[in-house]
């Protein structure tokens, strides 16, 4: 994969200034981030050798500045931010792919435009709910018991890279700038999702999921303790063009966990 | 300077262990461990408690507010402090509840204060707390990233209700209202005082100084640990070109007081213990929600936000640790008059909030600890800071003209 290049991205007056990250080439694909923000390392990586990946930030979130997030008032104008990537990036209905949290965004935008959306894939989206299967809750645990709800092997390299985190969790006043801005960096996301998604992420997904017309397909983690596999089935059974398919030894994060088997089901799914 | 006599209303029958079998005190402790009808006795002994501050010359009483919390049982101070309101007439009522973007509409709280302040002929002085993380975020479900723009909103609501002599539309963000009427409004002019708790954050001290509000450092830490944080607090009224008058600043500050210093630790070292280790129980996965503290708030705490901050709540010290280090002032009558005199002085506040009754203690060592304090502390240490004008205390009818309750029935005042 070529380094991703990375750029500002103004979509207009009252409107949040975003970071865009680019790479690959071949049919255009816009990638929505989840909680933990863009990373190459895993599946997106594999798909930059075979799409044109965009790969915004949501304000908070990698370059972006936090403060944009107070001109994305509500769910609405979130979706409405989406639109306004694909305006600026100057894409035609982009396969719109979203992992957990951008997810649930990818779901709402093709239910909301289903005309401006070629397809979409989304990977263990929150936005639905189900009583006896509670989502767990992403803001009240600590990083370090949050792991193994993402994750299905904690020895997995993704697992381990993302528990040297955890260590900077302590008491100890002696964290350098470098870690410091990395805790803050984390929060400053968290935060952004959590303007959306606390503290149930549930805001009706499930009665707009009828209006999703165009081919979708739903990736989950067959291990996923965070939402659980069976969400899928409410997907299968409401979307008319869905396909669902599990992934086995894997977790809530499928790109980081199994990168290659996520990358080849979306490729498989776009024909690339 | 005043003295408020300040009850946190804590559980006192929490299993001895505790720690090893729950992992917080608060949001998610199951209410199986209360027991109701123990409940019925603790909020009566604590009332009598408050009510025996005023008979002990307290200028003031004070409640606050907590959720889903087994060391501070009262989710509503509005029905503490109306039940306060009637069986007091002297003390001042400090309501430090309530969370403004709990309550939905928020005029609720501008009528609540109101109904408080002319109940008690104009004592009350109202506290208008952000909230805890875990009381507004995760016991009242409201969204971190914005609690901190809808507080301010509710705030002005509020304030305006209480000023405005005709109805009026309030667009809001957060709330809408056609008709905004405050039916009763409250005593005192142009509203009654207002208080912000607080644990240190910026912001709050900003809109302290900009409001003209009394700043109320609530620590569990005690007066030696608030050293850096008040020196913060009036360096940036210095910034913000406030006045440096003390009475804008409160300070709440746990105190054991017994008859002799060589009967302190056996008396009360249980109850502290029970306080410090129980009570300071707190899961840090819902400790703070991402957004509740803004990014500079976040930078300037960056160890207490992101560790785990029992080392500094006083969990695990011994009685010797948590007396030297100031988290208790512990001892005879003297030896804590000394020490609250020290604490007024390097923290400059015109306002103490003593925390006379601790975790599980009894109702007699409170009384006790409560008289002592009364009889031999606030006297000797009321003139501090007695040349600056207090703008931050109510402004009560005088006492001739405050209707004594049961009153108006002779018959049933007789009984």
């Amino acid at each position: 994969m070529t380094e991703p290049k990375s750029r500002m991205l103004d979509l207009g007056s009252g409107r949040p200034k975003l970071e865009v990250q680019e790479a690959g080439s071949g049919p255009n694909l816009l990638f929505l981030h989840g909680a933990g923000g863009v990373a190459w390392d895993g599946a997106l990586g594999i798909l930059a050798r075979h799409f044109h990946v965009y790969a915004p930030a949501l304000p908070g979130f990698g370059k972006s500045p936090s403060e944009g997030l107070e001109l994305i008032d509500d769910q609405l104008e979130l979706w409405q931010t989406g639109f306004d990537l694909i305006e600026a990036l100057g894409l035609d209905k982009p396969l719109l792919v979203g992992e957990s949290f951008g997810g649930w965004i990818a779901a709402e935008m093709a239910a909301l435009r289903p005309k401006e959306v070629g397809k979409l894939a989304v990977l263990a989206p929150v936005g639905l709910w189900r009583d006896a299967s509670p989502v767990a809750d992403l803001f009240g645990l600590t990083l370090g018991e949050l792991l193994p709800y993402l994750f299905y092997d904690m020895k997995s390299k993704a697992a381990v890279n993302m528990s040297a985190l955890t260590s900077l969790m302590s008491d100890k006043d002696d964290r350098t700038q470098a870690q410091i801005d990395a805790l803050i960096a984390i929060f400053l996301g968290f935060r952004t999702a959590a303007k959306f998604l606390f503290p149930v992420p549930e805001t009706g997904l499930e009665r707009r999921l009828r209006r999703i017309r165009v081919p979708t397909l739903v990736l989950w983690g067959a291990q996923d303790r965070l939402i659980a596999p069976s969400y899928a089935e409410i997907f299968a059974k409401q979307v008319k063009n869905a396909q669902v398919q599990l992934i086995e030894r894997c977790g809530h994060l499928i790109m980081a966990e199994q990168p290659e088997a996520c990358a080849k089901e979306i490729q498989r799914f776009a024909g690339v | 300077m005043k003295f408020t006599w300040f009850h946190l209303m804590p559980y006192r029958w929490l299993p001895a262990d505790f720690r090893q079998r729950y992992h917080s005190v608060w949001v998610d402790l199951p209410n199986a461990l209360y027991d109701p009808e123990k409940g019925h006795d603790l909020y009566n002994e604590y009332l009598d408690a408050l009510e025996y501050a005023e008979q002990c010359g307290f200028d003031a009483i004070a409640v606050n507010e907590h959720h889903q919390n087994a060391y501070g049982m009262m989710p509503s101070p509005n029905i503490m402090a109306a039940t306060l309101a009637r069986r007091t007439s002297k003390a001042m009522l400090l309501v430090l509840g309530n969370s403004i973007v709990c309550y939905n509409p928020p005029t609720r709280i501008a009528e609540e204060f109101a109904m408080l302040d002319v109940i008690s002929g104009g004592r009350l002085i109202a506290g208008f707390p952000v909230g805890t993380s875990m009381d507004i975020n995760y016991c009242s479900g409201q969204n971190p990233a914005t609690v901190r723009d809808k507080y301010r909103e509710g705030h002005d609501l509020i304030m305006k209700a209480w000023q405005t002599r005709e109805p009026f539309a309030f667009n809001g963000k957060y709330t809408k209202l056609r008709y905004v009427n405050l039916w009763p409004r409250p005593i005192q002019q142009p509203h009654p005082p207002v208080w912000i708790p607080g644990l240190g954050s910026i912001e709050t001290w900003d809109f302290c100084a900009q409001h003209d509000y009394n700043y109320s450092y609530l620590s569990f830490s005690g007066y030696k640990r608030a050293q850096n944080m008040m020196k913060g607090y009036w360096e940036r009224r210095a910034a913000l070109r406030a006045d440096d008058n003390p009475h804008s600043a409160a300070f709440f500050q746990q105190v054991c007081i017994t008859e002799t210093d060589a009967e302190c630790e056996k008396l009360w070292w249980p109850h502290v213990n029970y306080f410090f280790n129980n009570c300071l129980h707190l899961y840090p996965g819902t400790s703070e929600a991402p957004g509740y503290r803004t990014e500079a708030s976040l930078r300037a705490g960056v160890v207490a936000q992101f560790g785990n901050t029992t080392q500094n709540m006083g969990i695990d010290k011994t009685w010797k640790q948590l007396v030297n280090e100031g988290y208790i002032l512990a001892g005879s009558a003297e030896t804590v008059r000394q020490q609250v005199e020290e604490l007024a002085k390097t923290l400059r506040v015109g306002h103490v909030l003593l925390g006379c009754h601790i975790g599980s203690a009894p109702a007699d060592l409170v009384a006790n600890s409560t008289r002592l304090a009364g009889e031999q502390i606030l006297p000797k240490l009321r003139h501090i800071y007695s040349d600056y004008e207090d703008r931050w205390w109510p402004k009560a009818l005088p006492a001739s003209r405050r209707v004594k309750p049961g009153a108006t029935v002779p018959a049933a005042a007789a009984r």
